[in-house]
Protein backbone atom coordinates (compact mmCIF):
# COMPACT_ATOMS: atom_id res chain seq x y z
CA UNK A 1 0.00 0.00 0.00
CA UNK A 2 2.90 2.38 0.74
CA UNK A 3 3.98 2.59 -2.90
CA UNK A 4 0.48 3.12 -4.27
CA UNK A 5 -1.31 6.45 -4.06
CA UNK A 6 -4.86 6.18 -2.80
CA UNK A 7 -5.85 9.85 -2.66
CA UNK A 8 -5.82 12.80 -5.11
CA UNK A 9 -2.27 14.09 -5.37
CA UNK A 10 -2.77 17.34 -3.47
CA UNK A 11 -3.83 15.31 -0.41
CA UNK A 12 -0.80 13.04 -0.06
CA UNK A 13 -0.36 14.14 3.55
CA UNK A 14 -3.53 12.16 4.37
CA UNK A 15 -2.31 8.94 2.69
CA UNK A 16 -1.39 7.21 5.98
CA UNK A 17 -5.07 7.40 7.05
CA UNK A 18 -6.73 6.26 3.84
CA UNK A 19 -6.75 2.52 4.55
CA UNK A 20 -8.37 2.96 7.95
CA UNK A 21 -10.84 5.72 7.22
CA UNK A 22 -11.79 5.73 3.51
CA UNK A 23 -14.73 3.43 4.17
CA UNK A 24 -17.83 2.86 2.07
CA UNK A 25 -21.16 3.26 3.87
CA UNK A 26 -22.33 5.49 6.74
CA UNK A 27 -22.77 2.50 9.07
CA UNK A 28 -19.20 1.29 8.43
CA UNK A 29 -17.83 4.76 9.11
CA UNK A 30 -19.81 5.03 12.34
CA UNK A 31 -18.68 1.55 13.37
CA UNK A 32 -15.03 2.45 12.70
CA UNK A 33 -15.36 5.43 15.00
CA UNK A 34 -16.83 3.09 17.60
CA UNK A 35 -14.03 0.54 17.37
CA UNK A 36 -11.14 3.04 17.15
CA UNK A 37 -8.76 3.92 19.94
CA UNK A 38 -8.43 7.45 21.28
CA UNK A 39 -4.94 7.62 19.73
CA UNK A 40 -6.23 6.63 16.29
CA UNK A 41 -8.98 9.23 16.44
CA UNK A 42 -6.68 11.95 17.66
CA UNK A 43 -4.08 11.27 14.96
CA UNK A 44 -6.69 11.23 12.18
CA UNK A 45 -8.43 14.35 13.48
CA UNK A 46 -5.15 16.24 13.88
CA UNK A 47 -4.13 15.46 10.31
CA UNK A 48 -7.50 15.82 8.57
CA UNK A 49 -9.64 18.47 10.33
CA UNK A 50 -7.58 21.37 8.99
CA UNK A 51 -7.80 19.90 5.47
CA UNK A 52 -11.59 19.53 5.51
CA UNK A 53 -12.49 22.88 3.87
CA UNK A 54 -9.89 22.40 1.14
CA UNK A 55 -11.00 18.80 0.55
CA UNK A 56 -14.68 19.78 0.26
CA UNK A 57 -13.85 22.70 -2.05
CA UNK A 58 -11.78 20.38 -4.22
CA UNK A 59 -14.52 17.73 -4.35
CA UNK A 60 -17.27 20.32 -4.93
CA UNK A 61 -15.20 21.68 -7.82
CA UNK A 62 -15.08 18.25 -9.42
CA UNK A 63 -18.68 17.22 -8.78
CA UNK A 64 -19.82 13.61 -8.14
CA UNK A 65 -20.07 12.77 -11.84
CA UNK A 66 -16.36 13.44 -12.40
CA UNK A 67 -15.17 11.51 -9.30
CA UNK A 68 -12.45 8.92 -9.83
CA UNK A 69 -11.57 6.24 -7.27
CA UNK A 70 -9.15 8.56 -5.45
CA UNK A 71 -11.84 11.24 -5.14
CA UNK A 72 -14.30 8.66 -3.81
CA UNK A 73 -11.79 7.71 -1.14
CA UNK A 74 -11.15 11.32 -0.18
CA UNK A 75 -14.92 11.87 0.12
CA UNK A 76 -15.35 8.76 2.27
CA UNK A 77 -12.46 9.86 4.51
CA UNK A 78 -14.01 13.27 5.06
CA UNK A 79 -17.32 11.63 5.94
CA UNK A 80 -15.45 9.49 8.48
CA UNK A 81 -13.88 12.66 9.82
CA UNK A 82 -17.38 13.93 10.63
CA UNK A 83 -17.97 10.90 12.84
CA UNK A 84 -14.54 11.12 14.46
CA UNK A 85 -14.94 14.85 15.09
CA UNK A 86 -18.00 14.12 17.24
CA UNK A 87 -15.81 11.94 19.45
CA UNK A 88 -12.93 14.43 19.60
CA UNK A 89 -14.85 17.72 19.80
CA UNK A 90 -18.05 16.72 21.61
CA UNK A 91 -17.83 13.46 23.54
CA UNK A 92 -14.18 13.69 24.58
CA UNK A 93 -13.62 11.44 27.64
CA UNK A 94 -17.17 10.12 27.47
CA UNK A 95 -16.50 8.50 24.07
CA UNK A 96 -15.70 4.91 25.22
CA UNK A 97 -18.93 4.55 27.20
CA UNK A 98 -20.82 6.42 24.52
CA UNK A 99 -19.53 4.02 21.86
CA UNK A 100 -20.98 1.07 23.75
CA UNK A 101 -24.43 2.68 23.99
CA UNK A 102 -24.25 3.94 20.41
CA UNK A 103 -23.95 0.43 19.01
CA UNK A 104 -27.72 0.07 19.64
CA UNK A 105 -28.49 2.80 17.09
CA UNK A 106 -28.41 1.08 13.70
CA UNK A 107 -27.96 3.27 10.65
CA UNK A 108 -30.31 1.88 8.00
CA UNK A 109 -30.40 4.53 5.28
CA UNK A 110 -28.49 7.64 4.20
CA UNK A 111 -28.34 9.58 0.91
CA UNK A 112 -24.60 8.74 0.78
CA UNK A 113 -25.43 5.04 1.10
CA UNK A 114 -25.89 3.42 4.52
CA UNK B 1 -17.50 23.01 32.58
CA UNK B 2 -21.15 23.92 32.10
CA UNK B 3 -21.02 26.11 35.20
CA UNK B 4 -18.02 28.03 33.89
CA UNK B 5 -19.69 28.63 30.58
CA UNK B 6 -22.92 29.75 32.27
CA UNK B 7 -21.06 32.03 34.64
CA UNK B 8 -19.28 33.67 31.78
CA UNK B 9 -22.52 34.24 29.91
CA UNK B 10 -24.28 35.54 33.02
CA UNK B 11 -21.88 38.48 33.15
CA UNK B 12 -22.60 39.27 29.52
CA UNK B 13 -26.37 38.97 29.86
CA UNK B 14 -27.58 41.25 32.66
CA UNK B 15 -31.17 41.25 31.39
CA UNK B 16 -32.64 37.78 31.32
CA UNK B 17 -35.16 37.44 28.52
CA UNK B 18 -36.64 34.01 29.07
CA UNK B 19 -39.99 33.50 30.77
CA UNK B 20 -41.10 29.90 31.27
CA UNK B 21 -44.68 28.85 30.64
CA UNK B 22 -46.49 29.25 33.98
CA UNK B 23 -48.37 26.51 35.81
CA UNK B 24 -51.59 28.58 35.52
CA UNK B 25 -51.71 27.88 31.80
CA UNK B 26 -51.29 24.16 32.46
CA UNK B 27 -53.53 23.65 35.51
CA UNK B 28 -56.21 22.05 33.34
CA UNK B 29 -53.94 19.01 32.96
CA UNK B 30 -53.98 18.40 36.73
CA UNK B 31 -51.13 18.19 39.19
CA UNK B 32 -51.66 14.82 40.89
CA UNK B 33 -49.03 12.11 40.91
CA UNK B 34 -49.47 9.76 37.95
CA UNK B 35 -49.95 6.01 38.47
CA UNK B 36 -46.81 4.05 37.58
CA UNK B 37 -48.43 0.81 36.49
CA UNK B 38 -49.59 1.93 33.01
CA UNK B 39 -45.92 2.41 32.17
CA UNK B 40 -45.06 -1.27 32.52
CA UNK B 41 -48.18 -3.37 33.10
CA UNK B 42 -48.83 -5.97 30.33
CA UNK B 43 -52.60 -5.91 31.04
CA UNK B 44 -52.73 -2.14 30.51
CA UNK B 45 -50.69 -2.56 27.34
CA UNK B 46 -53.25 -5.08 26.01
CA UNK B 47 -55.94 -2.41 26.44
CA UNK B 48 -53.79 0.21 24.73
CA UNK B 49 -53.51 -1.94 21.60
CA UNK B 50 -57.22 -1.47 20.90
CA UNK B 51 -58.03 1.73 22.80
CA UNK B 52 -55.09 3.76 21.47
CA UNK B 53 -53.55 2.15 18.42
CA UNK B 54 -56.64 0.67 16.75
CA UNK B 55 -58.37 4.04 17.16
CA UNK B 56 -55.67 6.42 15.98
CA UNK B 57 -54.08 7.46 12.72
CA UNK B 58 -50.52 6.20 12.83
CA UNK B 59 -47.57 7.59 10.87
CA UNK B 60 -46.09 4.80 8.81
CA UNK B 61 -43.95 6.23 6.03
CA UNK B 62 -43.28 9.01 3.56
CA UNK B 63 -44.33 9.49 -0.05
CA UNK B 64 -40.67 9.61 -1.14
CA UNK B 65 -40.52 5.88 -0.37
CA UNK B 66 -43.03 5.36 -3.18
CA UNK B 67 -41.39 7.44 -5.91
CA UNK B 68 -43.00 5.78 -8.92
CA UNK B 69 -46.24 4.15 -9.91
CA UNK B 70 -45.75 0.51 -8.90
CA UNK B 71 -43.52 1.31 -5.91
CA UNK B 72 -44.42 -0.53 -2.71
CA UNK B 73 -43.27 -0.78 0.91
CA UNK B 74 -44.07 -3.37 3.54
CA UNK B 75 -44.50 -2.28 7.15
CA UNK B 76 -45.15 -4.40 10.21
CA UNK B 77 -47.14 -2.85 13.06
CA UNK B 78 -46.44 -5.23 15.93
CA UNK B 79 -48.78 -3.44 18.32
CA UNK B 80 -51.73 -4.60 16.22
CA UNK B 81 -50.06 -7.76 14.93
CA UNK B 82 -50.42 -6.37 11.42
CA UNK B 83 -48.30 -6.55 8.30
CA UNK B 84 -49.18 -3.80 5.82
CA UNK B 85 -48.55 -3.43 2.11
CA UNK B 86 -48.49 0.17 0.90
CA UNK B 87 -48.51 0.77 -2.84
CA UNK B 88 -48.55 3.55 -5.40
CA UNK B 89 -50.96 2.48 -8.11
CA UNK B 90 -50.79 3.08 -11.84
CA UNK B 91 -53.12 6.02 -11.15
CA UNK B 92 -50.51 7.50 -8.78
CA UNK B 93 -52.72 6.87 -5.71
CA UNK B 94 -51.17 5.64 -2.48
CA UNK B 95 -53.14 2.79 -0.89
CA UNK B 96 -52.62 0.50 2.09
CA UNK B 97 -53.73 -3.10 2.50
CA UNK B 98 -53.29 -5.90 4.94
CA UNK B 99 -50.33 -7.81 3.50
CA UNK B 100 -52.34 -11.02 3.67
CA UNK B 101 -53.43 -13.27 0.82
CA UNK B 102 -57.21 -13.58 0.88
CA UNK B 103 -57.08 -17.27 0.02
CA UNK B 104 -55.85 -18.70 3.32
CA UNK B 105 -54.08 -15.85 5.02
CA UNK B 106 -50.46 -16.25 3.96
CA UNK B 107 -48.26 -13.15 4.23
CA UNK B 108 -48.20 -11.96 0.64
CA UNK B 109 -45.04 -9.85 0.29
CA UNK B 110 -41.74 -10.57 1.99
CA UNK B 111 -39.55 -7.74 0.71
CA UNK B 112 -39.28 -4.43 2.57
CA UNK B 113 -39.73 -2.39 -0.60
CA UNK B 114 -39.62 -2.61 -4.37
CA UNK B 115 -41.44 -1.90 -7.61
CA UNK B 116 -43.97 -4.22 -9.24
CA UNK B 117 -47.30 -4.33 -10.97
CA UNK B 118 -48.55 -7.50 -9.30
CA UNK B 119 -48.04 -9.43 -6.08
CA UNK B 120 -48.24 -13.22 -6.16
CA UNK B 121 -48.70 -15.33 -3.08
CA UNK B 122 -46.01 -18.04 -3.09
CA UNK B 123 -48.43 -20.63 -1.66
CA UNK B 124 -51.01 -21.06 -4.48
CA UNK B 125 -50.09 -18.17 -6.77
CA UNK B 126 -53.06 -15.93 -6.12
CA UNK B 127 -52.05 -12.68 -7.83
CA UNK B 128 -53.13 -9.20 -6.80
CA UNK B 129 -52.80 -5.78 -8.45
CA UNK B 130 -51.47 -2.52 -6.98
CA UNK B 131 -55.08 -1.56 -6.25
CA UNK B 132 -55.54 -4.73 -4.18
CA UNK B 133 -57.83 -6.48 -6.66
CA UNK B 134 -57.43 -10.21 -7.19
CA UNK B 135 -56.26 -10.48 -10.80
CA UNK B 136 -55.89 -14.22 -11.13
CA UNK B 137 -55.86 -17.44 -9.15
CA UNK B 138 -55.16 -20.93 -10.53
CA UNK B 139 -58.26 -23.12 -10.94
CA UNK B 140 -60.39 -20.31 -9.54
CA UNK B 141 -63.54 -21.90 -11.02
CA UNK B 142 -63.33 -24.54 -8.28
CA UNK B 143 -63.80 -21.90 -5.57
CA UNK B 144 -67.19 -20.78 -4.38
CA UNK B 145 -66.53 -17.05 -4.30
CA UNK B 146 -66.13 -14.16 -6.75
CA UNK B 147 -62.84 -12.41 -7.45
CA UNK B 148 -64.38 -9.13 -6.33
CA UNK B 149 -64.88 -10.63 -2.87
CA UNK B 150 -61.21 -11.62 -2.72
CA UNK B 151 -59.53 -8.20 -2.97
CA UNK B 152 -56.84 -7.49 -0.36
CA UNK B 153 -58.40 -6.02 2.81
CA UNK B 154 -57.95 -2.25 2.49
CA UNK B 155 -56.64 -0.13 5.35
CA UNK B 156 -57.54 3.55 5.63
CA UNK B 157 -54.53 5.49 4.34
CA UNK B 158 -54.10 9.25 3.91
CA UNK B 159 -51.21 11.64 3.31
CA UNK B 160 -50.55 15.06 4.84
CA UNK B 161 -47.28 16.95 4.39
CA UNK B 162 -45.76 14.01 2.54
CA UNK B 163 -46.27 11.78 5.57
CA UNK B 164 -48.29 8.59 5.13
CA UNK B 165 -50.69 7.67 7.92
CA UNK B 166 -52.82 4.54 8.30
CA UNK B 167 -55.82 3.78 10.51
CA UNK B 168 -56.47 0.14 11.33
CA UNK B 169 -59.85 0.70 12.92
CA UNK B 170 -62.83 2.74 11.80
CA UNK B 171 -61.69 6.34 11.51
CA UNK B 172 -64.15 8.87 12.89
CA UNK B 173 -62.99 11.45 10.37
CA UNK B 174 -60.29 12.27 7.90
CA UNK B 175 -56.61 12.44 8.79
CA UNK B 176 -56.81 16.21 8.30
CA UNK B 177 -59.60 16.45 10.87
CA UNK B 178 -57.58 14.28 13.24
CA UNK B 179 -54.54 16.57 12.92
CA UNK B 180 -56.48 19.85 13.08
CA UNK B 181 -54.18 22.89 12.87
CA UNK B 182 -51.11 20.64 12.90
CA UNK B 183 -51.95 19.51 9.37
CA UNK B 184 -51.09 22.99 8.11
CA UNK B 185 -47.86 23.00 10.11
CA UNK B 186 -46.81 19.68 8.57
CA UNK B 187 -47.44 21.09 5.13
CA UNK B 188 -45.23 24.11 5.87
CA UNK B 189 -42.32 22.00 7.06
CA UNK B 190 -39.49 20.65 4.84
CA UNK B 191 -40.89 17.12 5.26
CA UNK B 192 -43.66 18.06 2.83
CA UNK B 193 -41.04 18.56 0.11
CA UNK B 194 -38.61 15.84 1.19
CA UNK B 195 -37.35 13.41 -1.41
CA UNK B 196 -35.00 11.31 0.70
CA UNK B 197 -33.91 10.77 4.31
CA UNK B 198 -31.28 9.38 6.63
CA UNK B 199 -32.58 6.80 9.08
CA UNK B 200 -31.40 5.01 12.18
CA UNK B 201 -33.32 2.55 14.30
CA UNK B 202 -33.06 1.36 17.87
CA UNK B 203 -34.69 -1.37 19.88
CA UNK B 204 -35.26 -0.67 23.54
CA UNK B 205 -36.40 -2.63 26.56
CA UNK B 206 -38.84 0.04 27.65
CA UNK B 207 -42.51 0.96 27.43
CA UNK B 208 -43.45 3.17 24.48
CA UNK B 209 -44.84 5.97 26.70
CA UNK B 210 -41.75 6.10 28.88
CA UNK B 211 -39.63 6.16 25.73
CA UNK B 212 -41.76 8.82 24.07
CA UNK B 213 -41.87 10.98 27.23
CA UNK B 214 -38.12 11.34 27.25
CA UNK B 215 -38.38 13.28 24.01
CA UNK B 216 -41.06 15.67 25.19
CA UNK B 217 -39.38 17.22 28.22
CA UNK B 218 -36.19 19.28 28.36
CA UNK B 219 -35.65 18.90 32.11
CA UNK B 220 -33.11 16.10 31.47
CA UNK B 221 -31.08 17.81 28.75
CA UNK B 222 -28.27 19.28 30.80
CA UNK B 223 -27.76 16.07 32.74
CA UNK B 224 -28.04 13.45 30.01
CA UNK B 225 -26.63 15.51 27.14
CA UNK B 226 -23.88 17.56 28.80
CA UNK B 227 -22.02 18.08 25.55
CA UNK B 228 -25.02 18.99 23.37
CA UNK B 229 -27.02 20.90 26.00
CA UNK B 230 -24.20 23.04 27.43
CA UNK B 231 -24.22 25.56 24.60
CA UNK B 232 -28.03 25.88 24.49
CA UNK B 233 -28.69 26.61 28.18
CA UNK B 234 -28.17 29.89 29.97
CA UNK B 235 -28.57 31.34 33.48
CA UNK B 236 -32.08 32.62 32.76
CA UNK B 237 -33.09 29.28 31.21
CA UNK B 238 -30.76 26.71 32.77
CA UNK B 239 -32.87 23.75 31.58
CA UNK B 240 -33.50 25.10 28.06
CA UNK B 241 -37.25 24.92 28.62
CA UNK B 242 -39.44 25.78 25.63
CA UNK B 243 -41.01 29.19 25.15
CA UNK B 244 -44.53 27.82 24.60
CA UNK B 245 -46.69 24.72 24.72
CA UNK B 246 -49.69 24.06 22.56
CA UNK B 247 -52.35 21.36 22.63
CA UNK B 248 -54.91 20.21 20.10
CA UNK B 249 -57.05 17.23 21.02
CA UNK B 250 -54.66 14.35 21.76
CA UNK B 251 -51.73 16.13 20.04
CA UNK B 252 -49.29 18.59 21.54
CA UNK B 253 -46.32 20.73 20.62
CA UNK B 254 -43.63 22.94 22.05
CA UNK B 255 -41.75 25.89 20.68
CA UNK B 256 -38.03 25.43 21.15
CA UNK B 257 -36.14 28.23 22.89
CA UNK B 258 -32.93 29.40 21.26
CA UNK B 259 -30.24 31.02 23.33
CA UNK B 260 -29.80 34.52 21.85
CA UNK B 261 -26.08 34.78 22.60
CA UNK B 262 -25.05 31.22 21.78
CA UNK B 263 -21.33 30.78 21.17
CA UNK B 264 -20.62 30.02 17.52
CA UNK B 265 -19.54 26.43 16.81
CA UNK B 266 -15.88 25.68 16.20
CA UNK B 267 -13.79 23.06 14.40
CA UNK B 268 -15.39 20.45 12.18
CA UNK B 269 -18.82 21.27 13.64
CA UNK B 270 -18.52 24.84 12.37
CA UNK B 271 -17.63 23.63 8.88
CA UNK B 272 -20.60 21.24 8.86
CA UNK B 273 -22.95 24.08 9.87
CA UNK B 274 -21.54 26.44 7.24
CA UNK B 275 -21.78 23.88 4.45
CA UNK B 276 -25.22 22.70 5.57
CA UNK B 277 -26.55 26.25 5.82
CA UNK B 278 -25.64 26.96 2.20
CA UNK B 279 -27.87 24.10 1.10
CA UNK B 280 -30.68 24.87 3.54
CA UNK B 281 -30.66 28.42 2.20
CA UNK B 282 -30.82 27.15 -1.39
CA UNK B 283 -33.75 24.92 -0.41
CA UNK B 284 -35.49 27.93 1.15
CA UNK B 285 -35.97 26.25 4.53
CA UNK B 286 -33.93 28.62 6.73
CA UNK B 287 -35.87 30.94 9.01
CA UNK B 288 -39.31 29.50 8.27
CA UNK B 289 -42.20 30.04 10.67
CA UNK B 290 -42.20 26.39 11.78
CA UNK B 291 -38.41 26.15 12.34
CA UNK B 292 -38.84 26.01 16.13
CA UNK B 293 -41.96 23.86 16.27
CA UNK B 294 -41.61 20.42 17.77
CA UNK B 295 -44.81 18.50 17.14
CA UNK B 296 -45.97 15.47 19.09
CA UNK B 297 -48.74 13.75 17.15
CA UNK B 298 -50.74 11.23 19.13
CA UNK B 299 -49.98 8.52 19.78
CA UNK B 300 -46.30 7.98 18.93
CA UNK B 301 -44.88 10.44 16.39
CA UNK B 302 -42.61 13.49 16.68
CA UNK B 303 -41.49 15.96 14.06
CA UNK B 304 -39.01 18.77 14.68
CA UNK B 305 -39.19 21.71 12.27
CA UNK B 306 -35.49 22.58 12.44
CA UNK B 307 -34.22 23.16 8.88
CA UNK B 308 -30.74 21.75 9.53
CA UNK B 309 -31.80 18.70 11.52
CA UNK B 310 -35.35 18.17 10.40
CA UNK B 311 -36.08 14.87 12.05
CA UNK B 312 -39.05 12.65 12.79
CA UNK B 313 -39.09 10.06 15.53
CA UNK B 314 -41.67 7.30 15.80
CA UNK B 315 -41.80 5.04 18.85
CA UNK B 316 -43.39 1.75 17.84
CA UNK B 317 -44.68 -0.34 20.75
CA UNK B 318 -43.83 -4.04 20.56
CA UNK B 319 -44.76 -5.23 24.06
CA UNK B 320 -45.40 -3.59 27.44
CA UNK B 321 -41.64 -3.44 27.99
CA UNK B 322 -40.30 -3.34 24.46
CA UNK B 323 -40.33 -0.68 21.75
CA UNK B 324 -38.60 0.32 18.56
CA UNK B 325 -37.59 3.87 17.71
CA UNK B 326 -37.22 4.99 14.11
CA UNK B 327 -35.53 8.34 13.55
CA UNK B 328 -35.41 9.99 10.16
CA UNK B 329 -33.74 13.18 9.03
CA UNK B 330 -35.66 14.33 5.99
CA UNK B 331 -33.83 16.02 3.11
CA UNK B 332 -34.91 17.87 -0.01
CA UNK B 333 -33.13 16.48 -3.08
CA UNK B 334 -30.31 13.96 -3.31
CA UNK B 335 -26.81 15.05 -2.22
CA UNK B 336 -26.10 17.69 -4.83
CA UNK B 337 -22.56 18.49 -3.76
CA UNK B 338 -19.85 16.76 -1.69
CA UNK B 339 -20.28 19.56 0.88
CA UNK B 340 -23.95 18.75 1.21
CA UNK B 341 -23.14 15.06 1.58
CA UNK B 342 -20.68 15.89 4.33
CA UNK B 343 -23.16 18.12 6.21
CA UNK B 344 -25.94 15.53 6.03
CA UNK B 345 -23.76 12.71 7.31
CA UNK B 346 -22.50 14.94 10.11
CA UNK B 347 -25.99 16.05 11.17
CA UNK B 348 -27.24 12.47 11.14
CA UNK B 349 -24.31 11.37 13.30
CA UNK B 350 -24.90 14.29 15.69
CA UNK B 351 -28.57 13.43 16.20
CA UNK B 352 -27.61 9.77 16.65
CA UNK B 353 -25.14 10.70 19.38
CA UNK B 354 -27.81 12.57 21.30
CA UNK B 355 -30.43 9.83 20.91
CA UNK B 356 -27.87 7.29 22.09
CA UNK B 357 -27.70 9.07 25.42
CA UNK B 358 -31.48 9.08 25.68
CA UNK B 359 -31.87 5.40 24.90
CA UNK B 360 -29.49 4.34 27.64
CA UNK B 361 -31.27 6.27 30.40
CA UNK B 362 -34.78 5.30 29.25
CA UNK B 363 -33.94 1.59 29.58
CA UNK B 364 -32.70 2.30 33.06
CA UNK B 365 -35.99 4.04 33.82
CA UNK B 366 -38.07 1.14 32.61
CA UNK B 367 -36.10 -1.36 34.66
CA UNK B 368 -36.79 0.65 37.80
CA UNK B 369 -40.48 1.13 37.08
CA UNK B 370 -41.05 -2.50 36.08
CA UNK B 371 -39.73 -3.61 39.47
CA UNK B 372 -43.07 -2.41 40.86
CA UNK B 373 -41.31 -0.41 43.57
CA UNK B 374 -43.31 2.74 42.81
CA UNK B 375 -47.05 3.35 42.94
CA UNK B 376 -46.74 6.78 41.35
CA UNK B 377 -44.42 8.93 39.29
CA UNK B 378 -44.27 12.72 39.21
CA UNK B 379 -44.39 15.32 36.47
CA UNK B 380 -43.45 18.95 37.09
CA UNK B 381 -44.89 21.95 35.23
CA UNK B 382 -42.29 21.68 32.48
CA UNK B 383 -43.10 18.00 31.99
CA UNK B 384 -46.69 18.84 31.10
CA UNK B 385 -46.45 17.27 27.67
CA UNK B 386 -45.74 13.93 29.38
CA UNK B 387 -48.74 14.46 31.62
CA UNK B 388 -50.89 15.27 28.61
CA UNK B 389 -49.88 12.01 26.90
CA UNK B 390 -50.77 10.06 30.02
CA UNK B 391 -54.12 11.85 30.33
CA UNK B 392 -54.98 11.14 26.69
CA UNK B 393 -54.01 7.48 26.91
CA UNK B 394 -55.82 6.99 30.23
CA UNK B 395 -58.96 8.65 28.86
CA UNK B 396 -58.99 6.33 25.85
CA UNK B 397 -58.20 3.22 27.85
CA UNK B 398 -60.94 4.01 30.39
CA UNK B 399 -63.48 4.67 27.63
CA UNK B 400 -62.58 1.40 25.94
CA UNK B 401 -62.77 -0.49 29.23
CA UNK B 402 -66.26 0.93 29.92
CA UNK B 403 -67.41 -0.06 26.44
CA UNK B 404 -66.13 -3.57 26.94
CA UNK B 405 -67.77 -3.86 30.35
CA UNK B 406 -70.99 -2.37 28.95
CA UNK B 407 -70.99 -4.90 26.14
CA UNK B 408 -70.32 -7.76 28.52
CA UNK B 409 -73.10 -6.73 30.95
Amino acid sequence: MSTQTMLPESFTALEPFAVDWALTGSAARAARRGSSTAEERQAFYAAAAGELPRALDYLDGKGFDAFDAADERLMAMMLSLGHVALAVEQQKDAEPRHARDRAHMQITKTPAGA
Amino acid sequence: MWKNRAGEIAMNSPNPTFTPVGQDALDWLGTDPVPAKPYYDPEWFELEREAVFRRSWQQIGHVCELPENGSFIRRDLEVLGASLLITRGQDGEIRAFHNVCTHRGTILVDEDEGKRNTFSCPYHMWTFGLDGDLISAPDFESFHVSKAECALPAVACEVVGGLIFVHLGKPEGTLREWLGPYATKLEMMPVARATTFSEYVYEIDANWKLTYDNFQENYHLRFIHPSAAGPVTSPDNPFAYPTAYDFHGPHRSQRIWTKPDMDPPTGVQAIAFQRGAVQAMADGILGTETAKDYLGLFPNFFLFGSPMQHFSHTVYPIAAGKSRGVIRLYWIGEDETPSERFAREYFMATARDVHTEDRAVIERGHKGLASGALKHIHFQTQESLCRHLFNMVAEKVEAYRSEKEGAAA
